[in-house]
């Protein structure tokens, strides 16, 4: 069994006193609530299964499977266990022991696909490859390897990919937040609407679901989209269509960008804003500003300011 | 056990009992693990009480759980049973700013409250460590405190009333909203510290204080471990009132320099020390002051700032030693037995040169820092967890560490509690306790359903009490 291999990490696993520090951001033990879903819960199953406790499972494999790469447990870890590494074996042992269970990774629409090989050259952790069936070529996505950053959703030219619903950053998930937030009654001397569009690998903001680390402006609503570089331009435009007079995207600074895509998303913003120079809309309703790992306080400064700048420029309107 | 019954009162999204589950809710940050039959999160105090009828009818184990960070073994439930994960209830009922107290329900976070605290200018102090994932019901049942107990207190001193599911599921409302009380028996103080074994918490009152507007923290180095001793006796018998007062032994030190690269001067001792006030004059009075002692037992004083960038660069080496301890040596692991005792503040280094001895005479690695301000002598044994040998050694300095701190009139946990791993030492430390500890389980939970078998009914070797988590000789310990 594939498990012995996992044997190597029993001294770094033997390191983690199991303090719990690793689930304080946990996008996923925040969706759920549930210690099992926590790193170190999933960790304590990979000890139990390495040292025979337990027998892997379809449940425990399912669990191991969820996780957005963000690192952040590793960041909290106070005996700076390599968790993710640890995890992802685990993932890579459990698929070759064949429990082949669905994850958090981008989901293709085999339908869809064209076989372009686009989303190839836009994957950074080399998760996309492209298969031959019957003459017709189709990308495929690696669960060991897919960190779910988004960035091939967008890259797609045939909206065949993306990131799972349940967990909060779907397209369709986004859209609902939006247009709940939308239909939200604010104060009378409140601003105008904004929506501040955040990464997962820099700040982080949005995913501490019980919390915020600043109290969000009543009048913006602060959405993680994963990687910016997942940052469409349409989501932007339907997000003014239903009424947001604003969208600022935080992303990680030029050169550090882990899935080397917020560059993609600048070009992508600049167009954007000359497309809507054309429409007669305000570019200024659109900023990209660069908001490193643990820059809290300059992600809170920036939603202010362009809460501020966004108010004077009044509502949208988009023909 | 039920299992049908108890979805049926939370809901069946809010039970578990699927092997996965039961493993991980078995474990905390103890060196135990054990596990329960099933895992429920009850959202109400109607369901938690509707669980205890069921339970003590049915005399099943429950075991309240909050962040399972506990390092004793509070929530590993020995007995099996019902774990009743209370993280759901975590609202914050009520903060009321000019009565300086709030209300909350026992699964709100320690940090999530003071971050809710903050725009009143009021906190609640007695946070420990783990403060980012602690809850509030944990850290009343194992009645914690931390780094700023040695100015602010611990938990004890902030509860002033809870509202308690008992064993029967009868609800009782205890203490206060205000800040004295001399109305009859101070049953929530009891509660405090009672590690979940006299009732459920569901709802806290907790006292508040205001934020201090400015924080000093110094450092000094000695040459001699005794030195530092004798300076920290000295720094409270001054009326001194520190917000902080830290000690960290050579073998810590050694630990951050080598594992994290620190840089700090391989001196016998260091001690971090802090003031926090309204006033700056005031606290720079008490630095002064602080500092003058420190020199006059040959210390130097390295370093002093207000800044929060640069106290949390001075700092940072007591901050990551956990880690660095960690990370001692290829192979081995950082283990939770006997790390928290208490001694008298003439006996701090004294008890740090005995723990040293007695490492080295069980052939096992301890380092002694902590909270000397309160008291509290942390310490870790440091080994290979896999060799069985040393673990034989790790119990008999487990044994001569408490011998010893019983002896100096210590105690034998300061702020971890007691629960599975402390049990023993504790037990034959305080017989007369054990006795009225005894009568009072024995009048509110007759049943013995409330995490049964801890504190004074645990076993006598924490050793064999569960298995250990560790692959000792790749075998388990117990069955």
């Amino acid at each position: 069994m594939a498990l012995e291999n996992l044997k190597k990490w029993e001294k770094e696993l033997n390191t983690c006193i199991r303090c719990g520090y690793c689930y304080e951001n946990c996008h996923i033990f925040k969706l759920t609530n549930w210690e099992s879903d926590t790193p170190r819960g999933k960790l304590i199953l990979a000890y139990g299964m390495i040292n025979g406790d337990i027998e892997p499972t379809e449940d425990i494999a399912k669990k191991i499977f969820e996780c957005f790469y963000c690192r952040l447990c590793e960041a909290g870890c106070s005996a700076k266990v390599p968790v993710t590494e640890i995890l992802t074996d685990v993932r890579q042992v459990l698929l070759d022991d064949g429990f082949d269970v669905e994850g958090t990774h981008v989901e293709v629409d085999e339908d869809k696909c064209c076989g372009c090989g686009i989303c190839v050259s836009v994957c950074k952790p080399e998760a996309t490859t492209l298969k031959e069936e019957n003459g017709d070529k189709l990308a495929t996505v690696d669960k060991v390897k897919c960190e779910a950053c988004g960035v091939c959703t967008v890259a797609c030219p045939s909206g065949a990919r993306e990131l799972k619903e349940g967990y909060e950053v779907s397209r369709k998930e986004l859209d609902a937040k939006i247009d709940k937030f939308v239909k939200e009654k604010l104060p009378d001397d409140a601003k105008e609407k904004t929506v501040t569009f955040c990464c997962n690998w820099s700040v982080f903001p949005g995913l501490r679901l019980s919390v915020l680390p600043f109290e969000d402006k009543e009048s913006n609503k602060t959405l993680v989209t994963m990687c910016t570089g997942r940052v469409d331009p349409e989501m932007i435009v339907q997000a003014m269509r239903d009424g947001i007079a604003g969208v600022l995207i935080s992303a990680c600074p030029l050169g550090e960008c882990e899935h080397d895509a917020n560059y993609k998303t600048l070009r992508r913003v600049l167009l954007l804003k000359k497309m809507l120079q054309q429409l007669n809309i305000e570019p200024e309703r659109v900023k990209l500003t660069w908001v490193d790992t643990n820059e809290v306080a300059k992600l809170e400064k920036e939603i202010n300011s362009f809460s501020e700048e966004v108010s004077k420029l009044g509502t949208v309107t988009v023909e | 056990m039920d299992v049908a019954r108890l979805k049926s009162i939370v809901g069946a999204q809010h039970v578990r009992d699927a092997i996965d589950e039961l493993y991980v809710y078995g474990a905390d940050a103890s060196v135990h693990q054990a596990m329960p039959q099933v895992v429920v999160r009850p959202g109400s105090i109607d369901e938690i009480r509707e669980i205890a009828r069921y339970a003590n009818s049915e005399l099943i184990p429950i075991v309240a759980r909050g962040a399972g960070s506990g390092m004793s073994g509070h929530a590993v439930p020995l007995k099996g049973g019902i774990v009743l994960d209370m993280k759901r209830m975590n609202r914050i009922i009520e903060i009321k700013p000019d009565d300086m107290y709030c209300k909350v329900e026992p699964g709100v976070v320690d940090d999530d409250l003071n971050r809710a605290l903050k725009p009143y200018g009021l906190s609640y102090p007695p946070s420990p460590a783990s403060s980012r994932i602690a809850t509030i019901g944990g850290e009343i049942g194992n009645n914690a405190s931390g780094i700023r107990s040695v100015k602010y207190g611990a938990t004890r001193d902030y509860v002033l009333g809870l509202k308690v599911v008992l064993a029967d599921g009868e609800l009782v409302d205890l203490g206060a909203r205000t800040r004295v009380e001399a109305a009859g028996y101070q049953v929530h103080r009891l509660i405090v510290g009672s590690e979940g074994t006299l009732g459920i918490i569901v709802e806290a009152t907790l006292k508040l204080v205001p934020l201090p507007k400015f924080r000093c923290l110094s450092v000094a180095m000695f040459d001699k471990l005794e030195d530092a001793g004798e300076s920290i006796a000295d720094i409270i018998a001054s009326g001194c009132e520190p917000s902080m007062l830290e000690l960290m032994d050579d073998i810590a030190i050694k630990a951050v320099n080598t594992t994290l690269n620190m840089g700090l001067p391989e001196v016998d001792a260091i001690i971090f020390f802090e003031a926090d006030g309204k006033v700056k004059e005031a606290i720079d009075y008490e630095i002064t002051t602080m500092q003058e002692i420190c020199k006059k037992h040959n210390g130097q004083i390295t370093a002093t700032s207000y800044d929060l960038k640069e106290r949390t660069k001075y700092f940072s080496g007591r901050k990551k030693l956990f880690a660095a301890l960690a990370k001692y040596k290829d192979g081995y692991a950082c283990t939770s037995l006997a790390d928290d005792m208490a001694v008298p503040y003439t006996k701090m280094a004294e008890c740090a040169r005995k723990i040293h001895e007695i490492a080295d005479k069980y052939g096992v690695i301890m380092t002694a820092y902590g909270h000397c301000g309160s008291g509290v002598m942390h310490t870790k044994i440091l080994m290979n967890p896999n060799d069985k040998e040393k673990w034989e050694g790790a119990k008999k300095a487990v044994e001569a560490i408490y011998d010893y701190v019983d002896k100096v009139g210590g105690v034998t946990s300061g702020e971890h509690g007691i629960a599975l791993s402390k049990a023993p030492a504790w037990k034959k430390a305080r017989p007369d306790l054990m006795k009225v500890m005894t009568k009072i389980k024995k009048a509110l939970d007759p049943n013995n359903i409330l995490n049964p078998d801890k504190l004074m009914d645990a076993p006598d070797d924490w050793y064999t009490a569960t298995p250990i988590r560790y692959m000792i000789d790749k075998e388990k310990t117990a069955g």
